[in-house]
């Protein structure tokens, strides 16, 4: 007997393609979704960057100088302003005002400049979503940054020329050091790998591996537990097939179907949102060894459970962490060191990472190969499993 | 030389399809099959007949490898039907008690995919469906989804997918039910067909009109075999004579009568009574000459030949006086 027989187990193959074509509703959603997800997140991810934060601005000071810093962070991007009236006493009340942010110019701000000793500006943050906290607060900073430098300008530019004359007696190294000591120090940055600093270029994998993930750990796991939802399965067992030709016969149609997903949603991030890819045999190698884990993991979650329902529930508390925990869209580092070895354990984290090596890195072999190894010893674990949990079910 | 050749060819003649010895099968503390010895010879009908629950379902999924027996073993032509279950396989087709084809998949394709799984070669496949397809008289219907069959036909689609590896033996849990007559019948007439072609039948039922029709009938209950023997031997182990009364009103007088001591028990056939009686004579002859009940209205009485529904009851309910029987 040989080991696998191409015949039973393209019956198999060609049984479950007809499950998939049969079923409108699946099919409708296996090739509609990919497309309309990556273009979605694509442009959900476009960018990093806050834009129109809902904020209120109080001017009590009410000076030309407060008018020329509202001026300034007016321009600033991050905010759509709304103005309170000076003699309001709610500005705190952020959820009442509809707004995340508040930014108060006290009473006699102008005042305290002229008389050297400057009054701090107050923020209120909304800061129940910390991110968006920090970055407006990293704005205001910074456009009262770009304030500052203005009136510094201005004030150099109306100093006295008696005070130029003073400084010209100054010796020369102070007067370089005075200089040094005015101008804004700078950081001159060269962004590597992902020049262009777009956030899709480094979201692209996660879209992808999300998706199939998504798609081939459900749809797999129902497999197996429909036919032993609608007795089936006792049927299949009763055939010479083995469980090697019923599982690899079962995964093939879904390998397929799902390699075709990743060509379509290459293709839509390629086109519509420029993004580039480099090696294309590596790359497809690490999609293949992906998809493979996946599909057994599926495979095993459906020898595992008793229902189409249990199945369905099983992949979504797996799949539930492994969204938030793999990297698929924001920076592993951003994890604590224990977490991040939780993560070590779901496909897609590797998937990410080798993804990332060669497409955005463009890196070497040696550099991607242990998350290779890695997921081939997921694949190979999960499919021994699920011919070890069919095994049982005889029993 | 030529002698032991002979001698060969007659053991593997005489040789049981299937043999059970001592199978059982408990799940905890249920013991589903108890016990369970019986030969099957080649091209028997065999009806295995007994209530809901009685251990028919799980005997036959034994048979078929499906689940492993808890004691006792198995063979089907001399090949053990769980260490070997994988050879046995190719050897027999499974109709199960509920519908257990692909739905979704049309009769043609549900047709080539069990070919496929069984391993039948390419060429020889498509003949043997369309032979199939007029044996089960599905022609007209190759293309239709097995969602969008009958009942019936769905039944006879099951049966032609469990003959499409030419098995030498065929399981059949309840086939027939749920069907309509004409239905039931086209179903008997294929297995008398497969029968003739040499085919062994193993099939459950509880309809005892279909336990007539086999060739030989075994009596399960509670997972313990009571009796097994040709219809007609089985009915010869009825010892009593069987009376049938006619009476009026008919519903108060079957309560009555089974209140009575010395009637085993009764049952209502056709608006007449039958009753169990061990000593039915010495009965009848008394109450010619004093009828108990003033309020009920002998109008007649015969003898009638047991039928399988009546061996059946005695065997279940353990009407020991009316069977000339030892326990197997």
């Amino acid at each position: 007997m040989r080991w696998l027989s191409f015949e039973a187990t393209a019956s198999v193959a060609y049984k479950e393609f007809l499950h998939i074509y049969r079923d409108r509703r699946v099919l409708l959603l296996v090739l509609l979704l990919p497309p309309l997800f990556t273009l979605l997140f694509g442009h959900a991810f476009e960018t990093s960057e806050l834009t129109g934060v809902p904020s209120l601005l109080v001017d009590r000071d009410n000076t030309p100088r407060s008018q020329d810093f509202i001026d300034i962070i007016s321009k600033n991007k991050t905010f759509r302003w709304r103005r309170g009236s000076p003699d309001m006493k709610d500005e705190s009340n952020l959820l009442g005002h509809g707004v995340r942010a508040a930014l108060v110019i006290p009473a006699g701000w102008n005042e305290s400049l002229e008389n050297g000793d400057p009054k701090p500006l107050l923020l209120y943050l909304d800061s129940g979503d910390i991110n968006t906290a920090d970055a407006v607060e990293g704005s205001v900073r910074q456009s009262l940054g770009d304030f500052q430098l203005k009136q510094r300008d201005q004030m150099i530019e109306q100093l006295p020329e008696e005070v130029f004359e003073l400084g010209k007696q100054l010796p020369v190294q102070i007067r370089k050091r005075f200089v040094s000591m005015m101008e804004m120090w700078s950081v001159d940055r060269k962004l590597l790998y992902n020049p262009k600093s777009r956030v899709i270029d480094f979201v692209v994998p996660g879209i992808i591996g999300m998706i199939l993930q998504l798609l081939t750990v459900t749809l797999m796991a129902c497999t197996i537990a429909r036919e032993r939802e609608s007795g089936t399965l006792y049927q299949l067992m009763v055939t010479s097939l083995r469980r090697r030709e019923i599982v690899i016969g079962k995964m093939l149609p879904y390998l397929v179907v799902s390699a075709v997903l990743v060509v379509v949603i290459m293709l839509v991030s390629g086109w519509h949102f420029g993004v580039a890819f480099h090696q294309l045999p590596a790359l497809a190698l690490v999609c293949l060894l992906f998809l493979l884990c996946s599909l057994g993991l599926g495979l095993l979650i459906s020898a595992f459970s008793r229902t189409q329902t249990q199945a369905i529930q099983f992949s979504v508390f797996f799949l539930l962490p492994v969204f938030v925990l793999s990297g698929a869209f924001a920076p592993l580092e951003q994890l604590p060191t224990a977490v991040r070895y939780i993560s070590e354990l779901f496909p897609l984290t590797h998937f990410c990472r080798a993804f990332r090596l060669v497409n955005m890195y463009d890196a070497g072999l040696q550099f991607y190969v242990a998350d290779l190894v890695l997921l081939l010893a997921g694949a190979l674990i999960t499919f021994i499993g699920a011919v070890f949990l069919l095994r049982r079910i005889e029993q | 030389m030529q002698i032991s050749g002979i001698t060969a060819i007659k053991i593997e003649m005489n040789e049981p399809v299937i043999a059970l010895h001592h199978l059982s099968k408990s799940f905890g503390n249920v013991h589903a099959v108890q016990d369970l010895s019986l030969t099957i010879e080649v091209g028997t009908i065999f009806g295995f007949l007994g209530p809901n629950g009685a251990g028919k379902t799980t005997t036959i999924r034994m048979l078929c490898g499906l689940t492993h027996p808890t004691g006792g073993h198995a063979t089907i032509q001399g090949a053990d039907i769980w260490q070997e279950r994988q050879k046995v396989r190719t050897r027999f087709g499974y109709v199960p008690q509920s519908f257990s084809l692909y739905r979704d998949l049309t009769v043609l394709e549900n047709f080539r995919f069990f070919g496929g799984a069984y391993g039948v070669p390419g060429a020889e496949l498509e003949g043997r469906i369309e032979r199939l397809l007029s044996v089960i008289d599905l022609q007209e219907k190759r293309s239709a989804t097995a969602e969008n069959l009958s009942g019936g036909m769905r039944q006879l689609l099951s049966i032609g997918c469990a003959l499409v590896h030419d098995p030498t033996l065929l399981f059949l849990d309840e086939p027939t039910r749920g069907l309509d007559p004409v239905h039931r019948q086209q179903i008997w007439n294929l297995l008398y067909d497969l029968s003739h072609e040499g085919k062994t039948i193993f099939v459950t039922t509880h309809y005892m009109d279909e336990a007539e029709r086999c060739t030989e009938v075994g009596f399960i209950e509670n997972g313990r075999l009571l009796a097994k023997a040709s219809p007609r031997a089985l009915k010869e182990t009825f010892s009593a004579r069987l009376l049938e009364i006619d009476v009026e009103p008919l519903m108060p007088a079957l309560v009555r009568l089974r209140e009575l001591p010395e009637l085993l028990g009764v049952s209502l056939r056709s608006g007449s009574l039958r009753l169990y009686a061990p000593e039915a004579e010495q009965l009848l002859a008394r109450w010619r000459e004093d009828w108990p009940f003033p309020d009920l209205r002998l109008l007649g009485e015969r003898w009638v030949e047991p039928d399988m529904e009546d061996v059946f009851t005695a065997y279940s309910q353990g009407y020991d006086g009316v069977l000339k029987r030892s326990r197997p």
